[in-house]
C-alpha cells in the first residue's frame, strides 16, 4: 500500500510518540510518589516528636486511644515482644465521613517509654494521596497530551509539509507533462529549497542528455540514409548500362536482372528509413488546412489501373469532408500508403471500401480472415507471413505521420472478415 | 544535342554520360562549382544536369549564376537529398525539374526529352518510331492516321518504350515509372505483364508496324 510522505512519517511518529510518553509516565509516577510518601513522611516523623513533647508535658494525653480529631492514638503495650522503638511506616485504608468512602492513610507505628515508665504504642495518620485517582487523572492527561502531539504533528505537516512540498508536485507535474522535445509548456520552478532546486536541474539535464542523444541517432540514420544514395544510384545505372549489351547471355542478363532488382529493394528501403526521419525531425514544415476527400479522389485515380488489374470494387462514402490542417505531401503518403495496402493485401476479386466523415476516415479491405496483430502491425519492419517483398515500413510511415499531429490517431480493427485502418480526428 | 553534367561523383558521371552518349548526346562535364560555371559561361546547352551539393559551392548558387547571364538553358536538378524544400527551392529559382538519386536512367532520359521539347517550341513535336507517333504535350498516339486509345498507366509505359526503341527496358524500371517511388514489386511485375498485353493487343489492331518483344522474362524492346 502506497502512503503519501507526510502520512508515512506520522504513522512512525505516532508509535514513537506512544512507547516515549508510556516510559516517561512510569517514571514520573515512580518519582511523584516516592517524593510524596517522602513529603508525608518527614511530616509523620516531626508530628511524632512535637506529640511525644506533649505527652511527657502532660501525662493525660496517654488516655487518648482513639483517632479523633488529633490524627493519632496511643496504646499500651500489651506484649513486650511487640514492642519497638522504631519507625514502622504502612498505607492504610480508613473510613472518611467527608468521601463515604474509605481512603489511604500514611500510618507511623512506633513505641516510647512514656514519663511511668511504662512502654506504649503511638500511631499517627495522616490523609495521603489516592493513588487510583493519580494514575487515573495522569492517564487522563497523558491521553490528551498524546492526541494534541499527534493532532500537532499531523497539521504541521498539513501545512508546512505541504508548502515545503510544492516544488516537488511542480516536478513531477512536469515530468508527467513532458513529451520529447517540447519543454515550453512545462512550470518554470522557482523556490528556494535547495534540494528541490538540484532535481530539477538534473532533470533537466538528463532531458538534455537524452534528447542530444536521440537527435544523434536521427541524424545519423539520416546521414547514413543519404550517403548510401550516391553508391547505389551508381550502382543501378552501371548495372543498367551493362544491360544494354546485345552480347550477353540470358542467364548473364538474368542475374543482372536480379541484382538490379535487390539494388531497387535497398533503394526503396532507405527512401522509407530517410522519410520517417524526415517525418521525426518535422521536416515537412508547410502546414494547410485540407480536405482529405480531394486527396482520396485524387490517389483513387492513380490506383484505378491497379484495381482493375485485381478486379478490386473500391467503394467510396463520403458523408462530410474530413478536414485537418497538416502538411499535404504528407497527407499523401499516409493516404497512398493505406490504399496500397489495401490494395496489396487483398484477394482477386475482393474489394475495399473508403468511408469518411466529419472525424473520420477508414479504409476497410478485403483479405485474409485472420485479424492481424494489432500491437505489432504499425511497428517497423513488422512484416506479415505472406509478404517478402514488403520493406515492412508502409505502416510504420501511416503511424509516424499521424503521431505527428497531435490531433491525429490512427486504429486497427478486424470486423466483418474486413481489415479496417481508421484515422480519427 | 549538347547536355552538360556538373557532378562531383566521378563514377556516377562516368555512366551518365556513356549512357547519354549512347543515346547520341553530346555530353561534356564538369566536377565542381568553378569549373561548371565557366562552362555555362562560355558555351549554350540544351540540359543542363546539375548536382546540389558541389566543391566550391551548390548547385542552386551555379543556377542563380546561370539566370543572372540570362541564360534559359534546361535545367535538371540531381540530388541525393530528396527533400521538398531543395525540390521547391530548385524549381523557384528556375529549375525545369528535379530528379532524385538514385534514378534509372531511362528515367533520366525520358525527363531529359521532356524538359528539352518543352523548351524548343519549333519544329516537331512528336515522337516517332516506325509508323507510331506519340504527341506528349496531349498524351496521343498515332499509329499511321489512326488515334491508339491508351489509358494513363499504358500511355505512361508506351512513352517509356517510344523514347528508346529497340533497348532492353526492364521491368523494375517500368515498375517505378507507373507505381512511383515505392513501387514494391511482386504484385507490380504481373501487373506491368497485363499491361504490356493489353498494350500489345491495342497496337496489333491497328496494325501497327511494332511489337514488344519479351527479353528473356526481365523486360521488353520495342521493335
Amino acid at each position: 500500500m502506497q502512503v503519501s510522505l507526510k502520512n508515512y512519517t506520522l504513522r512512525y511518529l505516532s508509535i514513537a510518540f506512544l512507547i516515549i510518553i508510556t516510559i516517561w509516565a512510569a517514571l514520573f509516577y515512580a518519582f511523584i510518589l516516592e517524593e510524596v510518601y517522602d513529603n508525608v513522611d518527614d511530616g509523620l516523623k516531626n508530628q511524632k516528636i512535637l506529640i511525644l513533647r506533649e505527652v511527657y508535658a502532660h501525662p493525660k494525653l496517654l488516655e487518648t486511644n482513639e483517632y479523633g480529631i488529633n490524627q493519632f492514638r496511643i496504646t499500651p503495650v500489651e506484649d513486650e515482644n511487640d514492642f519497638s522503638e522504631e519507625n514502622r511506616l504502612d498505607n492504610e485504608f480508613f473510613y472518611m465521613p467527608y468521601d463515604d468512602e474509605m481512603e489511604p492513610y500514611r500510618v507511623l507505628r512506633t513505641g516510647f517509654y512514656a514519663p511511668d515508665q511504662k512502654p506504649y504504642h503511638l500511631e499517627i495518620r495522616t490523609s495521603t494521596v489516592e493513588e487510583d485517582d493519580l494514575i487515573l487523572n495522569l492517564t487522563t492527561a497523558l491521553i490528551v497530551l498524546y492526541l494534541v502531539l499527534v493532532l500537532g504533528v499531523y497539521l504541521i505537516n498539513e501545512l508546512v509539509l505541504r508548502r515545503a512540498w510544492r516544488p516537488f508536485n511542480i516536478i513531477l507535474e512536469n515530468l508527467n507533462l513532458y513529451r520529447f522535445g517540447k519543454k515550453d509548456d512545462l512550470t518554470v520552478l522557482s523556490t528556494n529549497i535547495l534540494e528541490f532546486n538540484q532535481l530539477d536541474e538534473e532533470i533537466h539535464r538528463m532531458w538534455r542528455r537524452n534528447e542530444e542523444v536521440f537527435d544523434d541517432q536521427k541524424r545519423f540514420i539520416e546521414n547514413a540514409a543519404h550517403e548510401l544514395q550516391t553508391p547505389l544510384a551508381i550502382t543501378i545505372n552501371k548495372l543498367e548500362m551493362l544491360m544494354e549489351d546485345e552480347s550477353l547471355s540470358e542467364n548473364q542478363l538474368t542475374q543482372l536482372a536480379d541484382s538490379k532488382s535487390s539494388m531497387k529493394r535497398l533503394v526503396n528501403l532507405n527512401k522509407a528509413l530517410l522519410m520517417l526521419s524526415r517525418i521525426e525531425n518535422k521536416q515537412y514544415k508547410d502546414i494547410n488546412q485540407i480536405s482529405l476527400n480531394q486527396l482520396v479522389e485524387e490517389i483513387s485515380k492513380d490506383f484505378y489501373d491497379f484495381l482493375l488489374f485485381q478486379d478490386i470494387t473500391l467503394h467510396v462514402e463520403e458523408h462530410t469532408a474530413f478536414e485537418t490542417s497538416m502538411n499535404k505531401d504528407l497527407a499523401l503518403v499516409m493516404l497512398s500508403n493505406l490504399f496500397r495496402n489495401a490494395i496489396r493485401y487483398n484477394v482477386k476479386g475482393g474489394r475495399i471500401s473508403i468511408n469518411i466523415d466529419q472525424n473520420q476516415l477508414s479504409v476497410a479491405n478485403s483479405g485474409s480472415p485472420i485479424s492481424l496483430d494489432q500491437e505489432k502491425i504499425f511497428n517497423r519492419f513488422h512484416k506479415g507471413t505472406q509478404d517478402s517483398q514488403s520493406n515492412g515500413l508502409g505502416l510504420a510511415i501511416v503511424k509516424s505521420i499521424v503521431d505527428s499531429y497531435s490531433q491525429l490517431s490512427i486504429h486497427y480493427r478486424f470486423e466483418d472478415n474486413m481489415h479496417i485502418f481508421s484515422i480519427k480526428k | 544535342m549538347k547536355v552538360l553534367i556538373v557532378e562531383d561523383e566521378t563514377d556516377l558521371c562516368d555512366v551518365m554520360k556513356s549512357f547519354l552518349e549512347g543515346e547520341k548526346y553530346i555530353v561534356e562535364t564538369a566536377d565542381n562549382y568553378t569549373s561548371g560555371l565557366a562552362k555555362v559561361a562560355n558555351y549554350d546547352y540544351d540540359c543542363i544536369l546539375l548536382d546540389i551539393m558541389l566543391p566550391g559551392g551548390t548547385g542552386m548558387e551555379l543556377l542563380a549564376e546561370l539566370r543572372a547571364l540570362g541564360k534559359d538553358d534546361s535545367v535538371i536538378i540531381i540530388s541525393a537529398k530528396d527533400s521538398v524544400e531543395d525540390k521547391v527551392e530548385g524549381l523557384e529559382l528556375g529549375a525545369d525539374d528535379y530528379l532524385a538519386k538514385p534514378f534509372h536512367l531511362a528515367e533520366l532520359l525520358a525527363r531529359i526529352k521532356t524538359v528539352v521539347r518543352r523548351k524548343n517550341h519549333h519544329g516537331e513535336q512528336a515522337i516517332e518510331f516506325k509508323d507510331v507517333k506519340l504527341f506528349p504535350e496531349e498524351r496521343k498516339v498515332l499509329i499511321g492516321t489512326d488515334e491508339v486509345q491508351l489509358n494513363r498507366k499504358e500511355y505512361d509505359l508506351f512513352y517509356y518504350f517510344m523514347i528508346r526503341p529497340e533497348k532492353l527496358i526492364t521491368k523494375t524500371s517500368l515498375a517505378e515509372a507507373v507505381w512511383g517511388d515505392d513501387a514494391d514489386q511482386s504484385d507490380n511485375l504481373d501487373f506491368i505483364y497485363s499491361q504490356i498485353k493489353n498494350l500489345r493487343r491495342k497496337l496489333k489492331n491497328h496494325q501497327a508496324e511494332v511489337d514488344f518483344q519479351a527479353v528473356y522474362g526481365i523486360g521488353y524492346k520495342l521493335v
